[in-house]
């Protein structure tokens, strides 16, 4: 039997000899499911279960190329270890590093947070829908994030701050556990103190250091005053939350499709197929992680 | 009942390397016919590749120097059957980062644990006077039944290379889950014919998948080796059997060979 | 759309003049049931096969997959080429087909073009073959017993005679090189809807009819039926196995050895099974059967029509026998069927 040639052939590093810029199509284009070797640059350590990673990707068109919106994330892998989504951050404004934030909580991450500045981990992406950053412009915003749910939102917060003039009021409502599950805190203050940010932290169980709110991350609402008509809210933690931040949002007057929530699944190829994010009809890694308040009610079993 | 097998309890995914020093790992055995370990010397032109990853430190099947001190990864074949191999079996999890159990025996007690329904009284009904060393025996249990099992093998007897993944992810991490669905998925794949359709019982209805349905590749229905899943439902299985044909008390009985000591099988009933 | 006519006794020689130049598969007899297998001579093929065991698509979407390979020790992707054979896949059935026509739309069509799946599409003609319904067939009810695109021949059977729906031009040469294709007369055409009617009128009418199933999937979301349904699911996840256009999967990596090369790859993964809808730390958004049965049947019945205009069911009846515990769409159709004679009464 001779069969017919050329038998198609899929390449996994087709970029070899690309001497052009690259567009962040184009770098998708080729092989969406390849990881692109990035750097440790740096690792802080912000609560004892929380971790801030830093990483560079290593080749330079590739660096160039990768551009991200707030509320995305990217695909990691660890050889070996495998892959986990992880939403980006820091602000889109910061080129050439990549920040997540990572608690260690699963598998995945127990193995990143045994991993060392100068360590070689794979990245893919950007994916997903993120906040509609220029709609959101010339509003109030408020932001609420409850724990873990800082990391996306900081994207968004760092953003806005680096084109702060382009916002009216920001409002951000924070909480935690503990104070010493507080992440940021200094930058956050620092923001509060230039009265860039209203900012209110809140936690279930304070200690003799705590100054700040004690109670469920919807206790400041009430002394909030805001102008409905004109905010745009985003809201991101553990699930349990959503609903009652909602709510109080939704009794201020904010319209529905003014509150924007980013979901959490394991998004496993970030690309709509492999199943794993689904909710309802909506693939959370190319219809969200970042959906508004309305599209996420017309979701069977969002909430 | 738990909803998924261990999945590394104590070390979470993180691998336990060392960046300074070779991993320091031991292959220990109770109740069991030692073909598990016999099994990991099966992989012949791949063992020594396996092997040349850590620093071997003790190994019963393959040399009789006592087992050292400390160590990283304790590989542990067969079921607890007596008070002194549960203290073996304590000492070993405090030592070990890491805990492997290998195969039928040591993940549901496997052949030792068919004795288990009415243990103490077995004595009594042979003996008139039950032997002293009876005294030292306990109803045989898994591994997990007793201390944390980080990883589990499972099977009659192991899959070598099912045993090399296991033990690489003790190593370096992973984040790959022990799968729970049932057995049948893997016939579809296979596109072997159902033994339902004869009117034969297979366990692959309850039995969690892994092996790549291997015995019925080979013309035999699954037997269950691998314990019923975390997420079996028995209830529904013994309609299924009703539903083609199979008898239902042929279904329990077989699941008494692999399940005696397993919780889920006595509440359902 | 061209049409030809060829005498059934040419049948032997297509087959053979593609197996000059292509990996030939097609469905043949295995134990008590059919496969879809590559095929040494046209006389392995089982022309009037039911439906196989499962469906075509583990040649465009295999069961496990090598995406990509690395190096452990440096982290550093390694060369990899993925080589896809020239393949025919001759005699699918008009569901499979239009089964394929759905991957297509989620692998080759989409937003992100999956070049795995994209080059193993491109790299496989497709024969398709009429056929009769089953007990266990429905695809009528999701318009899935006629395929308008998605392959290169399709061959009506007319009795003695097949008409031929040609496609492409790859496949036309090859047609017009081994067998010798006529224009079809009055008599050929009247057969041909004969045929067709014999068939439409041949489904099992015991089968619910119910073409609003989509929204009522919606407004029956949290009916006690869904309780009694997945409760007896057995998380085996034969209904994805089996399924042609259930596409779920999941990436993992494998280390050689000796632990210093490693390869990421996909396998197949299903809705249904127990862990897929579990995130990191463990909590799991679909810890049981009665949601997890109903997720799967909210997606092949409203979701992905929601998002392509189409249900992801294809009607082929596949997880009807698979389901050793009586779980699959009819089950479903049959519901509303009664919910609605409800309402008469």
């Amino acid at each position: 039997m001779m069969l017919r040639e050329p038998a198609r052939v899929v390449e996994v590093n087709p970029l070899g000899n690309m001497t052009t810029p690259l567009t962040g199509e184009e770098l998708m284009a080729n092989n969406p499911y390849r990881p692109w070797p990035a750097r440790i640059t740096s690792i802080t350590d912000l609560t004892p279960t929380e971790k801030l990673f830093e990483f560079r990707l290593i080749d330079e068109r590739i660096r160039e190329a990768f551009r991200h919106e707030p509320g995305q994330f990217v695909e990691l892998s660890l050889f070996g270890v495998g892959e986990a989504p992880i939403s980006i951050s820091s602000s889109p404004s910061k080129r050439g590093f990549i920040e997540l934030c990572v608690r260690r909580a699963g598998r995945f991450t127990e193995a990143l947070h045994a991993m060392q500045c100068g360590d070689i981990v794979g990245i893919r992406g950007p994916f997903g829908r993120g906040f509609p950053f220029e709609r959101m412009k010339h509003h109030d915003i408020l932001l609420v994030a409850g724990g873990l749910g800082i990391a996306p939102l900081r994207s968004l917060i760092n953003n806005i701050h680096d084109e702060r003039s382009e916002f009216g009021k920001v409002t951000i409502i924070y909480g935690s556990r503990s104070p010493s599950e507080v992440m940021f805190r200094d930058q956050f203050e620092m923001w509060r103190h230039r009265k860039d940010f209203d900012l209110y932290l809140t936690v279930d169980h304070p200690d003799d250091t705590w100054d700040g709110e004690v109670g469920l991350v919807t206790k400041p609402f009430e002394h909030l005053e805001l102008d409905a008509r004109h905010t745009y809210g985003a809201v991101c933690g553990p699930p349990v939350m959503y609903r009652f931040v909602i709510d109080e949002m939704r009794k201020k007057g904010i319209e529905y499709d003014h509150i924007y929530c980013s979901f959490e699944r394991h998004m496993k190829c970030g690309m709509g197929k492999c199943g794993h994010c689904q909710i309802g009809h909506q693939y959370v890694c190319i219809d969200g992680p970042v959906f508004n308040y309305w599209e996420a009610k017309n979701i069977q079993g969002s909430m | 009942m738990s909803e998924t097998y261990p999945q590394g309890r104590r070390l979470n995914g993180k691998g336990v390397r060392d960046r300074n020093r070779p991993v320091r790992v031991v292959i220990a055995s109770f109740a069991s016919c030692f073909g598990c370990q016999l099994q990991i010397t099966n992989m012949e032109q791949h063992l020594m590749d396996v092997l040349g990853q850590f620093e071997l430190c003790y190994w019963q099947l393959t040399s009789s120097d006592p087992m050292p001190e400390s160590f990283d990864v304790a590989v542990v074949e067969g079921a607890v059957t007596t008070e002194e191999a549960e203290k073996q079996l304590r000492e070993l999890r405090e030592r070990a980062k890491a805990l492997i159990a290998i195969g039928a025996c040591a993940t549901t007690a496997g052949i030792p644990g068919m004795a288990a329904k009415g243990f103490y009284e077995h004595p009594g009904s042979v003996y008139e006077h039950v032997p002293q060393a009876c005294g030292a025996m306990i109803s045989p249990r898994p591994l997990s039944a007793i201390v944390d099992v980080d990883f589990e093998v499972r099977c009659c007897p192991v899959d070598p290379y099912d045993f090399t993944i296991m033990l690489q992810r003790a190593l370096y991490g992973s984040n790959k889950l022990a799968t729970t669905r049932m057995l049948c998925s893997d016939c579809k794949r296979n596109e072997t014919s159902c033994f339902f359709g004869e009117g034969q019982l297979c366990m692959g209805l309850v039995t969690s998948a892994g092996c790549g349905a291997r015995c019925v590749n080979l013309g035999r229905p699954c037997q269950g080796c691998a314990g019923i899943s975390p997420h079996a439902n028995l209830a529904s299985a013994r309609k299924s059997c009703e539903r083609y044909g199979v008898s239902v008390s042929d279904f329990d009985e077989k699941l008494e060979m692999f399940n005696q000591t397993n919780q889920a099988m006595h509440e359902a009933e | 759309m061209l049409y030809r006519v060829i005498d059934a006794e040419e049948r032997d020689a297509l087959v053979s003049a593609f197996m000059q130049e292509y990996e030939v598969v097609a469905p043949v007899k295995r134990g008590r049931g059919y496969v879809f297998d590559v095929i040494e001579s046209p006389d392995e093929i089982a022309y009037d096969y039911s439906t196989t065991t499962a469906s075509l698509k583990k040649y465009l979407l295999p069961p496990r997959e090598t995406l990509m390979t690395f190096n452990a020790v440096d982290n550093c992707i390694t060369e990899h080429a993925e080589c896809i054979p020239p393949r025919v896949i001759f005699g699918a059935h008009a569901c499979d087909i239009n089964a394929i026509n759905r991957l297509d739309q989620v692998f080759r069509d989409g937003r992100y073009p999956d070049p795995y799946y994209t080059a193993r599409r491109e790299a496989t003609l497709v024969v398709g073959m009429s056929c009769m319904p089953t007990d266990d067939c429905f695809c009528h009810l999701w318009d899935a017993d006629e395929a308008r695109f998605g392959y290169d021949l399709f061959l009506h059977d007319i009795g003695g005679r097949y008409l031929v729906s040609i496609s492409s031009v790859e496949a036309a040469n090859i047609l017009e090189a081994a067998c010798n294709p006529r224009v079809a007369t009055d008599e050929d055409r009247s057969d041909f809807r004969q045929a067709t009617r014999t068939r439409q009128l041949s489904f099992n009418q015991n089968i619910p009819d119910i073409q609003d199933v989509a929204m009522l999937m919606d407004a029956f979301h949290k009916d006690e039926f869904w309780d009694e349904l997945g409760g007896r699911c057995l998380s085996c996840s034969a209904c994805a196995a089996v399924c042609p256009t259930c596409f779920c999967f999941d990436l993992q990596d494998r280390l050689s050895p000796d632990g210093t090369q490693g390869e990421r790859y996909r396998v197949w993964d299903a809705c249904t099974s127990p862990q897929f809808a579990e995130v990191a730390g463990g909590h799991n958004f679909r810890p049981d059967g009665r949601e997890r049965v109903r997720h799967r049947m909210y997606h092949k019945l409203n979701g992905f029509l929601a998002n392509y205009d189409r249900m992801l069911c294809v009607g082929c009846g596949r997880c009807v026998s698979a389901c050793k515990a009586d779980i699959n769409p009819i089950r479903v159709l049959e519901f509303f069927e009664e919910k609605g004679s409800e309402h008469d009464a």
